[in-house]
This record gives C-alpha cells, structure tokens and sequence, in this order.
C-alpha cells in the first residue's frame, strides 16, 4: 500500500535519484583517474561520467579548485532539480536535508557581520545548497541585535536560534560553539521529522544521521581537548542522537585526553567506531568516519520506497566531489602516495 | 639601511591568495587590531586590482613599523614586479613564496637573481 | 701630476708626514681588505644557504598547502573566512637578534611562539579538527624555514651593502691614496735630493776653488821663499800685488759656475 503511494507522488523523483546514483564514479574509473599525471589527464578521464558536460569549457589551465567547482555546481543543480520535482512530503525532507548547509551560510553571515565584513562576498562564499531567497537579507544587516532579529524571522533556523541562544548570548559566543549548537538542535529535529515520513525512511535515515551525531560527538570530543572546555559544554554540544547516546556521549564529554576517547570509544563495541582510531595507514579518523558513512549510504540505497534514498544519494555524491578534488590535489601536488585516499561508493 | 632599527618588529605579514594566508594564520601570525581593524595580512583573489595589492605593498613596507617580515606569494609578487624588484630595504624582510597552484620559480624571485649573478650562474 | 700628488711644500717634516701617512694608509688597506675578505666569505656561506635554503623552501610549503588540502578534505569546506575573522593575536612573532661579523651588525631573526595564544581552538570542532591541527603544526613549520630563510635573506641584504661599501674604500685606498703619498714622497724626495746636490755641488766646487787656491798660494809662498831665498831684501811689495790677482780670479770662478748651474743639472 505504502508502495503504491510512494510512487504516485515521488516515484518520478525517485527514479531520477537512482539515475544519478548509478551514474556515480565507478571504483574502476577511479582507479584510472589515480593513474593520472597531470590535471588536463585527470579531466579527459571525467570526460567519461556524468561530469563531462561541467568540465567541457573549462580553460587551461585548469586547477583544483576548478573541478572542485565545476562538480559541485553539477551536484546543486541535479538537487535542485529534484526539488522542483518533488512534491510534500518529499519536498520538506529535502529541504530539511539543506538545512544543515544553511546553518554554515548563517555562521557565516553571523561572524562575518561580527566583522563588519564585505557582505557581498560573503553571499558569494554561501553554500549553495543552503541557499534560501532572504539570506540577502542578512546581509543587509549591520548590527547583531538586527541580525538576530532577522535570522529568527526570516530563515527556517528560526526554531534552533530560539532554543539554542538568546541575542545577548550570540555576540559573546564562539562561532564554532554556536555553529555546533545548532547542528545539534537540527539533527534532533530532523530524526523527530523523519519519524512522521512513511516506510523504512525513519530507519534508513536514523542510522545515517545517528551516524553523522555519533562523529560529531566523537570529533567533539577529541578536538575539544586543551580548549577550556566545560564538560557540560562539551556535553551540551553533542547531538542527543545515535549510538553513543547517552552513556558513551556522557562519557566521553568527561575524558580528559585524546588517549582516553580513545579508550572510552574502543569499549564501547559500536561496531562502526571500534577501530576509528586506527591510524596505522595515515587514516585520520575522518577518512573512518567517510568510509562508514558511505558504507551506510549503500545500504540505504538498496533500500526502496525510502526518501532515505534521496539522502543517500547526495551525501554519495557529496563525496564524490571531494573524492575527485582529493585526487586533483594529489597530482597537483604530487603526493602520489595519498591518492589512494577516497572513498569509492561501488 | 642598517641604521633602521629592528627591535620592534615582531610580525610576519603576508599578502597572498586566500590557501596561502589561511595557512600562515593557521601557524599564527595573524593580528588584529581590535580598534581599528587594521590586519597584517591581505588576501589576493582574482578581482583584486594591481594598484589595491601596491597599496598593501606600500603599507606593509613603509607605513607599518611593526612588521619584520613580509611574505609574498610569487604569483603576486609578479603582478608589482617593478616594485618588488626595487624594494631592497632590510626591513622588512621580503620573502617571495610559492602558492598552491602556482610552484616555485627561482628565476622569478628578486633576491634570488642577485644571488644567482653573485654566485655567477 | 697635481692630482697624483698632494699639493705639499718638498720639505723633510712633510716627508715625515707622508710617510707617516703612507704607513697608516697601508695599514688600513691590509686591514679593510681582510674585513671585505671575512665579510665575503660569510657573504658567500649566505649566498649558498639561500640558494638552498629558497629551494627547498618549495617542498615545504607544498607539504603545507597538502596540509590545507586534506583539511577542505575533511571539514568540507572553506574554512578561510572563518580562519580570517578569529585571527586576533599572534601566536607566532620574532625578534630580532644581533650578530656581530667583521664588525656589521646582522640580525638575524628567531622564532617565538606564545602557546598562550590560540585564536583556532575551536576550528574544526565538529569535524576535521584533527586535520586543523596537523596543518596548524605543518604550517608552523614551513613558517620557521620561512624565519630562517629571511634572516639570511636580511643578513644577504645588509651585507651586500657592507662589502660594496669595505670595498670601495678598499680600492680607494689602494687605487687613489696608496699613489698618491707614494707619488707625493717620491716629489718630496726628488726635490730634496736636487737640493742636496745643489748644496754638495756648491760645496765641492768651493772646495776646489779653495784647493786652487791653496795650491796658488802655496806657489805663491814656494815663488816667494825662492825669491826671498834669491833675493831677501824686495820682498813686500811683490807680496801685495800677487794677492789682489788671487781675489779677481776667485770671483770669476763663481760668476761661471752660476751661469752654468741649470745647464749642469
């Protein structure tokens, strides 16, 4: 029943996202793109995939951060699309899903008002995917008081301003803890969304975003060391979300030294995170964290009827971009022994 | 030239792209001068103009007294070549350095071709 | 000639002067020409070490730039705003330290790195911190080779100065003043010299003249004793008229002599 519904509203939107998936960067091309010597080499084996198209006019010559744009643009226009194909309740998972890009953009806008910078650069620097039509209108603003105010009427972080900060709190407040704050309100806030949608979607999505939390606790934990950090702070900056909740969270916002997160995390037999902290390949523990987490993307894309597919696919993709500008600097820089570094998702 | 004095210089300054600047600040040397927002560092993107990059110049080497060394990346250093090349004070320090995308080339830096000429290459 | 040699009255104190003067010139030359010698050889090691030293430097800040590379990696982002907006305070500054070469003063700049101060604690919380951290301390490095690399860059500078200037003096001394003393001494010498045989040849020709006259008046006397012993009565008067000729005859020696004197030199 669940079925048949899904594809009447999503189903268009569904297959679109399969597409894509599939035209992802097989581990094969991969492989032939680590072969490369030069960035003009790295660019004719894209000419292969879907990328193509957005490397076709680029001039000579080219640079990293040409392929990292170029890509990326793909990846907002392919979403957009989706968008404007979707239909409720699909559209709000979407957009749900740049809420996470739109809290950077706010940051942003936020500490860059703090000082008094060029605003037009900065609406340049925005996330694209957390792009909505009035973050002009923060720019607009000059003081934090006037920024607060329109942040809380205009933007859909409204509800995590609101329960995170007061304005008197926003200008004395680090811009990582704020930045991290809000993370938090809005993982818990998409899992309690994702709770109303139909079919595996909770499932799927739990794991991943419990996933995300988890890293973001770990993370926490670890850079958090040597900062004058309380642990109640510490604590109030982790994600009530996934499987370290609460007991491991608790315990690790009380570790004192890397050694001992470490220790906390190897105990706590969450099968992703037992060996996170291996470094014994010059893995740091993000490139643990983006090899789990793709492997979780794959699950949820066996998945069907799942809007957790649509997640799925743009974290894949995501990577992916990240993947061929890792590759791009390797070669740009000749670090050849790290060019094995990406994760492939097939 | 040796009689400037040099015991109240204590800052590095650099003007370059924005990988360059955001790595030099990384390692610390950024200031920021609360009242006035006055910086010792200048980020070079492509819409900056060759007369703005001159004024950091100028300001770095002459006006701020407080700066022992300036880093340039070279692909900027090239864009004021003239005014790179003439510089020869002691202080501050002119270094030209490499940039993410654009590798080192000795046969560009200034200093560097007086030391080739002296080591008669 | 005037600008060989100084424009000096030829007497024997302005000898001793420039002599005086030559010995201190010498002195100075060998002394400026072993500092130019200890300058250039310092210069030299400089020049070498920044050769490498600006080499090498590109394989550091490639490790460094990586460093920033694996840091967009993981946080997936630009973190350049960010990284602008907090930097308040320098954690990393110099001073500068005096070194003393042949006499130059070269400073030569060292690290200080204030722990206290952090303006990037917090970069990276929730993701790539670690990665923050290592291009903190990769970048902090390239920095140092980049402190080093300018101390020589400043000492490069301020020597190259120093050893034109040494230089300079160097062949002024050994090329404009060494001659000229030498040149003025030499004047000196000359002109004492023509002195001395104006004043011997003076002396011998009064000598000889003196001789001549002696022998004359030896003659004279001899003549005089034969004739007295001849004659002894008529002696006086003969005397007195022998003398008078003498006298005529020494004053035409010396009017000749001048006459002749810059035809004989």
């Amino acid at each position: 029943m669940e079925a048949v519904l899904f594809n009447v509203e999503s189903g268009y939107a569904e297959a679109l996202c399969r597409g894509l998936s599939s035209s992802l960067i097989k581990s094969a091309q991969y492989s032939n793109m680590t072969q490369c010597d030069t960035l003009e080499d790295l660019k004719l084996q894209l000419g292969a995939t879907d990328y193509a198209q957005s490397l076709a006019n680029v001039a000579s010559p080219i640079s990293t951060s040409d392929f990292q744009n170029r890509l990326f643009a793909k990846l907002v226009a392919d979403f957009r699309y989706l968008q404007t194909t979707a239909v409720e309740p699909l559209s709000k998972f979407l957009e749900y899903i740049t809420y996470g890009y739109m809290i950077d953009n706010v940051v942003l806008m936020v500490s860059g008002t703090l000082h008094h910078r060029n605003k037009e650069e900065l609406l340049e620097r925005a996330h694209p995917l957390g792009w909505f039509d009035t973050l002009p209108a923060l720019s607009v603003t000059t003081d934090i008081e006037s920024l607060y105010d329109v942040v809380l009427v205009d933007t859909p972080l409204a509800p995590y301003f609101k329960e995170c900060f007061t304005v008197a709190q926003i200008s004395d407040l680090q811009i990582e803890i704020i930045r991290n704050k809000l993370y938090r309100a809005y993982l818990e806030d998409f899992a309690q969304f994702c709770k109303t949608l139909p079919g595996s979607t909770y499932e799927s999505m739990i794991k991943m975003l419990g996933f995300e939390a988890d890293c973001r606790t770990i993370n926490i934990a670890v850079n958090s060391n040597g900062t004058g950090l309380s642990r109640a702070d510490r604590e109030a900056l982790m994600p009530r979300l996934g499987a370290l909740y609460p007991v491991i969270s608790s315990q690790l916002a009380r570790s004192e030294d890397p050694e001992q997160v470490r220790a906390v995390v190897e105990q706590c037999a969450v099968p992703e995170f037992t060996d996170c902290f291996d470094s014994s390949n010059g893995q740091t523990l993000e490139d643990h964290f983006y090899a789990e987490g793709i492997v979780l993307c794959r699950e949820a894309l066996t998945q069907q009827f799942s809007y957790a597919t649509f997640y799925a696919w743009l974290k894949a993709a995501e990577q992916e971009v990240r993947n061929v500008t890792w590759i791009a600097e390797c070669i740009a820089q000749n670090q050849r022994e790290r060019i094995s570094g990406y994760v492939s998702l097939f | 030239m040796s009689t400037q004095k040099s015991n109240n210089r204590t800052l590095i300054a650099i003007i370059g792209d924005e990988d360059s600047v955001t790595g030099m600040l990384l390692a610390g040397i950024g200031e920021t001068i609360k009242e006035t927002g006055e910086r010792n560092f200048f980020v070079v993107d492509n819409k900056t103009e060759d007369n703005e990059i001159v004024e950091a110049f100028t300001n770095f080497t002459e006006n701020k007294k407080d700066i022992a060394i300036l880093l340039i990346n070279q692909h900027i250093a090239e864009r004021i070549r003239p005014l790179v090349d003439a510089y020869q004070n002691a202080f501050p320090a002119l270094l030209e350095i490499p940039s993410k995308d654009h590798p080192y080339d000795p046969e560009k830096d200034s200093v560097l071709k007086r030391v080739r000429k002296i080591l008669g290459e | 000639m005037s600008q060989q040699r100084e424009a000096v009255f030829p007497t024997r104190m302005t000898l001793n002067l420039m002599r005086t003067k030559l010995r201190g010139a010498s002195t100075g030359h060998t002394l400026l020409k072993r500092k130019s010698e200890a300058l250039t050889k310092r210069f030299r090691d400089i020049v070498r070490k920044i050769d490498d030293a600006k080499m090498k430097m590109g394989g550091v800040m490639q490790a460094a730039a990586f460093s920033l590379a694996e840091v967009s990696y993981a946080t997936g982002g630009n973190i350049g705003i960010e990284v602008q907006e907090l930097a308040k305070q320098p954690r990393y500054t110099v001073a500068a330290r005096q070194e003393n070469v042949s006499g130059v003063i070269l400073p030569s700049f060292e690290a200080i790195v204030n722990k206290e101060v952090d303006d990037f604690k917090l970069t990276g919380l929730g993701r790539g911190g670690q990665q923050v951290n290592k291009a903190k301390y990769i970048y902090g490095q390239a920095v140092d080779a980049l402190v080093e690399l300018a101390s020589q860059q400043t000492a490069f500078v301020l020597l190259d100065e120093v050893i034109k200037v040494t230089n300079r003096r160097v062949n002024a001394i050994e090329h404009v003043i060494i001659p000229r003393t030498e040149n003025t001494i030499a004047y000196i010498l000359s002109e004492l010299d023509e002195l001395e045989r104006e004043e011997f040849f003076r002396l011998k020709k009064v000598q000889r003249n003196k001789q001549r006259d002696a022998e004359k008046l030896q003659i004279a006397e001899k003549a005089e004793k034969e004739r007295l012993a001849a004659q002894e009565s008529d002696a006086v008067q003969s005397v007195e008229a022998e003398s008078t000729t003498e006298n005529g005859a020494k004053n035409d020696d010396m009017n000749a002599f001048d006459d002749d004197a810059d035809v004989v030199f």
